[in-house]
Order: structure tokens, then C-alpha cells, then sequence
């Protein structure tokens, strides 16, 4: 019976609570919360008397509001408390703690919280990020509206439902950072890397933790090579390995490459043999190079085939490809004869082949080249990827576009959190 | 480890603490230093050694939480002290910084005006290429420039030995302290302190240790980087004294402002000393100047919870762009009005600052001890009988400079 309507954390917060007789036996301090049903609900009222801490459990509240707020017990009954660390308070772990704003894809801070009474019990129902909730801790909520209103205008409410909100830690102990998990799954990843890099390394990495496999893959080759080998080395060896083996060859060199030798020694034996040699391949070469940009993972054909089975193996064999542009004609020998688009291929004969429609005089480069003359040669010959080949044509792997315009404006995630 | 190794792992983390340490080195601090070189020679130099151990010692703990929480100063206080501790201390920052910036603006006028051109053309520009670095360049590019800039310090040590200081007597001063009772040999004493130690530079360091992804077991490469700033800081505040003790004090000639030692120096220390002086003093205002604004901008809306950030636009980060180009639009502006207050807003500033570094140092103190946030890196007892020591000295010295700061002597 407890609480009727709503109320702000910060407008009980130092408030006397009264006994039955209306004597002061201390002031609010803290409310624990615990998880209930709906929504998390409030199980106790630590208040401090004389300076020491003390529980009174919601059961023992009489009445609960703005202005009032009494208990049934009298001091001498009260139970001294100990702020252990696995309570959930309201004070200590939520509140001025950072939260993932996962509607705007930024963080920002709790700066209050409110309740709302629901079948006797007192329950969080949203919390405030915007200036109001400032204000109103800073005794301020009031007169600024006044001033506002002097001008015709007045401050928004700025609140997140408690709906949108789950601990990031499943026992609900801490919830420094906290975002509804379902939520994040629908961002895409490069805003997932956004908001890591934006949080501190620990909350990062405990935020990359909850990810399933193919969104932490995506995410993680956003990140800037630092942060990518921190939450790597952060998490276990078998599911790290399972993160790279789902990123792109050229991707996972990168990540691996900013590791200690050991540990990504330890990640590449766990990785499926032909991917590891593919990886080990690519991290043999120096990183501002063709090399180090380029991926292995390309379409080659010999170019006698007709472009109707071209197009049959093409089917097979671009389901593991994240992107394709163009289908390139090998000889036995593996070297480089000709490069044919999709379009070339789609707009053929059928029964035409792969040499007759392919282009021969086509751009390559080596592995040495540096990373800024194949930016240049894409370029200026207007290409979606370049391949790279050995002193004999024998052809190693392809750089794609977006590889080049990483280098050249990198995403914000890449650029680190802070500007100073 | 070989040595080798930790030599390498020690490239890869420094920076932090050596380029927080040369911005501290702003226009108001070559001030200071100038003018107790020039009005008491080499007597206030020993003072450079307890300010030198005290800024370590401080540094080191800030530095410290960087590495260990990932998290700025701003958050700490925000989350552990709540808004209203927060917001205090914002709104503090907020002021004596943007008198920082009005600060580095002058002195940026003033050694601009030094070298011939007119500050009513050079301030502008100055200021609109500090707004554009932000909101049009790339952090990379503002580091490097930021790198570049702390090599031009070395400008003071040159300028230093072409004044030919007799150097057995410059050893002995700096070793052996020598105390006058006279009042403004207090009061510049402990003016050396209140400009070396300043509370938004423990903002700053923690911030860009902790946005450098330091890791724990780096630490102790962090702490050297961090030691080896705090001494350049003074071995340039060193070099600074010594240059204006050796040509301007046996000359009986008084300064009140740095750019007035530059042109001091030009018939005792020759022309291309007073020139370094200059161009040493301009790109240490335009260093504060772009660092200051960005900084305070960064703090408080991290404090705040307000989107941060300088490749966002003004509709995603209102309070973060406008905080940014207000201090840096105002602060010009005040430098160029003719009759604007800009003593008293360097005062208010010096006051502000030192009203706010007793706070600061506790809550660093504070929370550094706190095991919850620190765990097994909070201080051991003996290095909190140091700090504890230190800050108590540093609190008391720092009153006293703001009552000579509002009721000066001269």
C-alpha cells in the first residue's frame, strides 16, 4: 500500500523517514532493487541514522511519497546494514552511471530515476537522461522552469523506459552499463563498434560478450586495432577463435596481426586448418602494403569454361564470400589472364566463354605495392577491387574498395573515443 | 624482459603524460616564471625541486586511475560524488579555464605583436584555424601538430644557455635553498606552485591515459612517461627563470609579462634569444589555446552525459560544439577589445583555479584509496603518508596564493 503515483529518486533521496509516533529515526540514503514483474521493484529503504547505515524492508513502509515517508518500525528495531556488493542499490549502481541510449546509438547518463507505485510496490519504471533531471538534483528543476517560461518555451522530458533497459550482467548486480540486448542485436555493427568505443574497456568488453558470433565478427573489424586486440585477449581462446573464423580472412589478419605471437599462435590452431593457413598467408606481409590489404578469398575460373558454368560454380562458390565484384580467368599455372564484372558475365551469352567476354588488359599490383598507390590506381580506373599478384602473374588475393576507403577515412570507431 | 623490449613497450605508451606536461608550460605559467627569474635572480630556482616531486607524486596517482579504470577524472567524480559534486566542479573548470583561454589568446597577441604583425589580424586568424583544427581536421593531425609543438619548448633551453648564465652559482641556488622574509619572494614562491599544479590537468592526463588504452601491465611504462613530463615541465620552467635571471635581474629591469621579457632580453641576450623567447611564448599560447577549449568542452559534457565528440555536428553535440567555439570566439574577442577586463579575468581565473585544486586533489585521493574502483592499485600506506603530505602542503601554499592573488602586495 505503500506508494500511490509517481515520484523522482533524487526527490526522496535525504528525506527524514518517520516511526509510527513521528519521530525522525534517520534519513533515506539508498533503496535496494530487486528483479520483479514486470519491472524491477524496490525491496528496501536504507536509511542513515546518526551516520550509521540501516535496512527497513519495503514491508515495514508505511507511507511513501514526495513529501512523506514513514515506517511501522521504531528506531530501537532497527536492523544495521552493510552495503554488501551484491546488492543492486539505486543510488551506488545506477545512478550518474553511464547507459548505452541504444534509440540514438550514443551513451549517456542516468541522471535520475523514477518510480511509480504498482500493486503496493514501488517500481522503476524509466530513467531520466535529459537537463531536467540535472536540474532537478541541483535543487533547480523549479525556477528553471519559471525562466523558461518567461521565454515561451520549456525543457522537454527526456526519459527511457525501463522496458528498453537490461542489466548488462545477468545476476543484475551491476548495471553500469546496461541496454536492452535485443535492442543491440538490431543495430548495425558499425554502430555496435561506435558505442564500444565510446564505454570504458571493461564495459566494452563485457558489452562485446553478449553479442552472438556473426554481429561481434562484423563489429569487431570496426573497431581500432588497439581495442580489437583488447577485447580479444579479454575473452576465451576458443571463442575468440570462433569470432575470427567468421571474419573475413583480410579482417582477421589484421586483428591477429596487433596480438601477442602467443596468443595468436593459440587462437590460429583452434580455427579451422584451410582458414588458418589462408590467415597465416595474409600476416606475412607488412600492413601498409598490397599485401596487408588484400584478402585471399577471390573468384578464379580457367577461361575456357562457358559462362553458363561459370555462373552454376559462381553460385557455389560465393556463398562464403561476403562481397563480390568480378570473376578473374587463371590459367593452370594460376596466373592472372583476365578479369570479368558480374554484368559482363550476366549480360553474355550463356554459352559463350569466360574468355570471350573477360577483359585482358587489366590493372594488377604486388604485394609490396604501398597502400596509398593502390588507393591512386583504384581511383583512377574507377575499380571495385584490384588484384594483386606475384613477380610471375600468379594471382594471391584481391583489395577491395572498401578496404582502400578505410585507410583514407576511417569510421569513427576506428578513430578511437576521445579527440584530445 | 629484455631492455630492448621495455624500451619499445615505453615508445608505445608515452606521450600522455610528456605532452600534458608541455601544455602546462601556458602563457601564464612563462609569465610567472619570467618574472621571478627577472626580479630575484636565482634564488627561486630550489623551489622547482619540492614543485617537481609534488606534481609526480600527484600526477602519478592520476595517472594511475587512468590505467586502472579506462575512465576519466570527470566520470569518477560524477559517479562516485553525484551530479551536484559534478556540476560544481564543471561550472569551476568551466571558468578559470576560459580565462586560461583568454590568457593564451594575450600572450599569443602579444608575442605576435613582438615579431611585427598586428594581433588585430593575427588573433583572428589564430582563432579560426584553433576552431577549424576541430571541427574540420582529424585527430591525427592535431596530435602530430600537438607533438610538433612540444619540440618547440626546447626554444626556452636554447634562449637559456645564449644568456651565458654563470653556472656554479645557478647549481647552487637550485640545491640549496636560501629563504628571504619578504613578501613578494612568498608570494612568487608559491605562485611557481599554483601555476605548475592545476587542476584541469589532472583532468587532462587522466582523460588521455585512459583514451589511450593503457593496460594495466603497462603501467610502469605509463609512470615513466608521466615522471619524465612532469621534470621536462620544470627543466623548461628552470630554463625560463635562468635566462631572465641571468640578462634582466643584475639590470635591475622588472617585467610583469612574458612577452615584456622577450623584448627585455633583445639588448642583454641578443636578438635571436629574445626571438626564441617570442616564438617559444606564441606557441605555447596557441598550444593552451587549442587544448584548453577542447579539453573543457570534453569534461563537461562527459560529466554531464551530453554527446561528445569533434567529428559530430552542432544538431548531435549542441553543448559539446557550443562550449567549444564560445570559449574559443570569446576568449579572442576579449583579447582584442580595447579595455576589456582581461586582468580581472585573469585573476578570477588564478582564484577559481585555486579554489578548485583543494577539491580536486581529494577527490583524487579519495577515490585513488577507494578498493572497489582502484582494487589491489589503491596506494600503499607509505605512499599515502607522501600524497596525503603532499596535498596538504599543496592545499595550504594554494590558499595562500589565491588571498595574494586577490589582495596583491605591489
Amino acid at each position: 500500500m505503500a506508494l500511490f503515483g509517481e515520484l523522482f529518486l533524487s526527490e526522496i533521496i535525504k528525506k527524514p523517514v518517520f516511526d509510527p509516533k513521528g519521530e525522525v529515526i534517520g534519513r533515506v540514503k539508498d533503496v535496494i532493487v530487486v528483479k520483479g514483474d514486470p519491472l524491477p521493484e524496490i525491496s528496501a529503504v536504507i536509511i542513515h541514522r546518526k551516520g550509521k547505515p540501516n535496512i527497513i524492508k519495503w514491508d515495514a513502509i508505511n507511507i511513501f511519497n514526495k513529501r512523506i515517508i514513514s515506517s511501522f518500525q521504531y528506531a530501537d528495531s532497527l536492523q544495521s546494514y552493510e552495503y554488501p556488493e551484491e546488492d543492486l542499490l539505486a543510488v551506488r549502481d545506477i545512478l550518474d552511471k553511464q547507459i548505452v541510449d541504444a534509440n540514438g546509438a550514443k551513451v549517456v547518463r542516468v541522471n535520475d530515476i523514477k518510480l511509480e507505485g504498482y500493486n503496493g510496490s514501488a517500481v522503476l519504471i524509466a530513467v531520466d537522461v535529459g537537463m531536467r533531471g540535472i536540474l532537478r538534483r541541483l535543487g533547480a528543476e523549479h525556477s528553471s522552469d519559471e525562466v523558461l517560461k518567461f521565454f515561451k518555451t520549456q525543457l522537454s522530458y527526456n526519459l527511457i523506459s525501463w522496458n528498453y533497459i537490461q542489466p548488462l550482467r545477468p545476476e543484475l548486480k551491476s548495471i553500469a552499463l546496461t541496454v536492452p540486448r535485443q535492442m543491440l542485436s538490431d543495430l548495425h555493427p558499425a554502430d555496435i563498434a561506435d558505442l564500444i568505443s565510446q564505454v570504458s574497456r571493461e564495459e566494452g568488453a563485457h558489452l562485446f560478450k553478449d553479442l552472438d558470433i556473426e554481429t561481434a565478427a562484423e563489429a569487431l573489424s570496426e573497431l581500432m586495432p588497439e581495442r580489437q586486440a583488447e577485447i580479444i585477449s579479454s575473452i576465451d581462446t576458443e571463442q575468440a577463435a570462433d569470432i575470427i573464423e567468421e571474419m573475413q580472412p583480410d579482417e582477421a589478419a589484421d586483428v591477429l596481426s596487433d596480438l601477442p605471437t602467443e596468443k595468436a599462435k593459440e587462437i590460429l590452431e583452434h580455427i579451422d586448418r584451410e582458414e588458418a593457413e589462408d590467415i597465416e598467408e595474409l600476416l606475412s606481409h607488412e600492413e601498409d602494403t598490397a599485401g596487408g590489404l588484400m584478402t585471399n578469398v577471390f573468384i578464379a575460373y580457367p577461361p575456357q569454361i562457358t559462362v553458363s558454368e561459370a555462373i552454376d560454380r559462381f553460385k557455389k562458390d560465393a556463398e562464403e564470400i561476403e562481397s563480390v565484384y568480378y570473376i578473374y580467368a587463371v590459367d593452370e599455372q594460376e596466373k592472372l589472364v583476365g578479369v570479368a564484372s558480374l554484368r559482363d558475365i550476366i549480360m553474355a551469352d550463356p554459352q559463350s566463354t569466360l574468355a570471350d567476354v573477360m577483359e585482358t588488359k587489366l590493372k594488377s599490383v604486388t604485394p609490396e605495392t604501398d597502400d596509398m598507390v593502390v588507393a591512386e590506381i583504384i581511383s583512377k580506373y574507377n575499380l571495385v577491387a584490384l588484384p594483386v599478384v606475384d613477380a610471375d602473374d600468379v594471382m594471391l588475393g584481391i583489395v577491395s574498395v572498401d578496404d582502400v576507403i578505410d585507410i583514407i577515412l576511417p569510421p569513427s570507431a576506428k578513430r578511437g573515443r576521445r579527440k584530445v | 624482459m629484455s631492455r630492448w623490449k621495455n624500451f619499445l613497450l615505453f615508445l608505445t605508451v608515452m606521450g600522455p603524460g610528456i605532452i600534458t606536461a608541455n601544455i602546462d608550460n601556458d602563457a601564464s605559467g612563462i609569465t610567472t616564471y619570467s618574472v621571478a627569474g627577472a626580479r630575484f635572480g636565482y634564488e627561486l630556482l630550489w623551489t622547482l625541486i619540492p614543485t617537481t616531486i609534488a606534481l609526480v607524486v600527484i600526477q602519478e596517482m592520476v595517472g594511475r586511475m587512468g590505467v586502472v579504470t579506462g575512465k576519466g577524472l570527470a566520470d569518477l567524480i560524477r559517479e562516485n560524488y553525484g551530479v551536484k559534486a559534478a556540476f560544481f566542479m564543471m561550472l569551476g573548470l568551466f571558468i578559470a579555464n576560459f580565462g586560461n583561454t583568454v590568457a593564451d589568446f594575450a600572450g599569443w597577441a602579444a608575442s605576435m605583436e613582438i615579431l611585427g604583425m598586428s594581433k588585430y589580424i593575427m588573433v583572428p586568424l589564430g582563432a579560426l584555424a584553433i576552431w577549424m583544427l576541430v571541427a574540420k581536421g582529424s585527430y591525427r593531425f592535431v596530435e602530430n601538430v600537438l607533438l610538433f609543438a612540444c619540440l618547440i619548448f626546447i626554444g626556452y633551453i636554447i634562449s637559456g644557455f645564449m644568456a651565458r648564465p654563470d653556472w656554479a652559482s645557478v647549481a647552487k641556488s637550485t640545491f640549496v635553498p636560501r629563504l628571504q622574509w619578504n613578501t613578494e619572494y612568498i608570494y612568487l614562491s608559491i605562485g611557481i606552485i599554483g601555476t605548475t599544479i592545476t587542476p584541469w590537468m589532472q583532468f587532462y592526463l587522466q582523460s588521455s591515459i585512459a583514451e589511450k588504452g593503457i593496460k594495466k601491465e603497462d603501467y610502469k611504462a605509463s609512470r615513466l612517461d608521466v615522471i619524465i613530463g612532469c621534470s621536462i615541465t620544470d627543466i623548461i620552467s628552470f630554463f625560463i627563470i635562468v635566462t631572465c635571471a641571468t640578462t634582466l635581474f643584475p639590470n635591475g629591469i622588472k617585467v610583469n609579462e612574458a612577452s615584456e621579457a622577450a623584448l627585455a632580453l633583445k639588448p642583454f641576450a641578443g636578438d635571436y634569444a629574445s626571438l626564441l623567447f617570442a616564438i617559444s611564448l606564441a606557441n605555447a599560447s596557441i598550444l593552451g589555446a587549442i587544448i584548453v577549449p577542447l579539453a573543457s568542452a570534453y569534461y563537461i559534457c562527459e560529466a554531464m552525459g551530453w554527446e561528445a565528440g569533434i567529428n559530430k555536428t552542432f544538431r548531435e553535440a549542441p553543448q559539446f560544439i557550443g562550449i567549444y567555439t564560445m570559449m574559443i570566439a570569446a576568449g579572442a574577442l576579449v583579447v582584442l577589445i580595447p579595455g576589456a577586463p582581461l586582468v580581472f579575468l585573469m585573476v578570477l581565473s588564478a582564484v577559481v583555479n585555486g579554489l578548485m585544486l583543494p577539491f580536486v586533489l581529494i577527490f583524487v585521493i579519495m577515490l585513488i584509496n577507494n578498493a572497489k574502483i582502484m582494487g589491489e592499485y589503491v596506494n600503499s600506506r607509505g605512499y599515502n603518508a607522501i600524497s596525503w603530505a603532499t596535498i596538504v602542503t599543496v592545499v595550504v601554499l594554494t590558499v595562500l596564493f589565491v588571498f595574494s592573488t586577490i589582495f596583491p602586495v605591489t
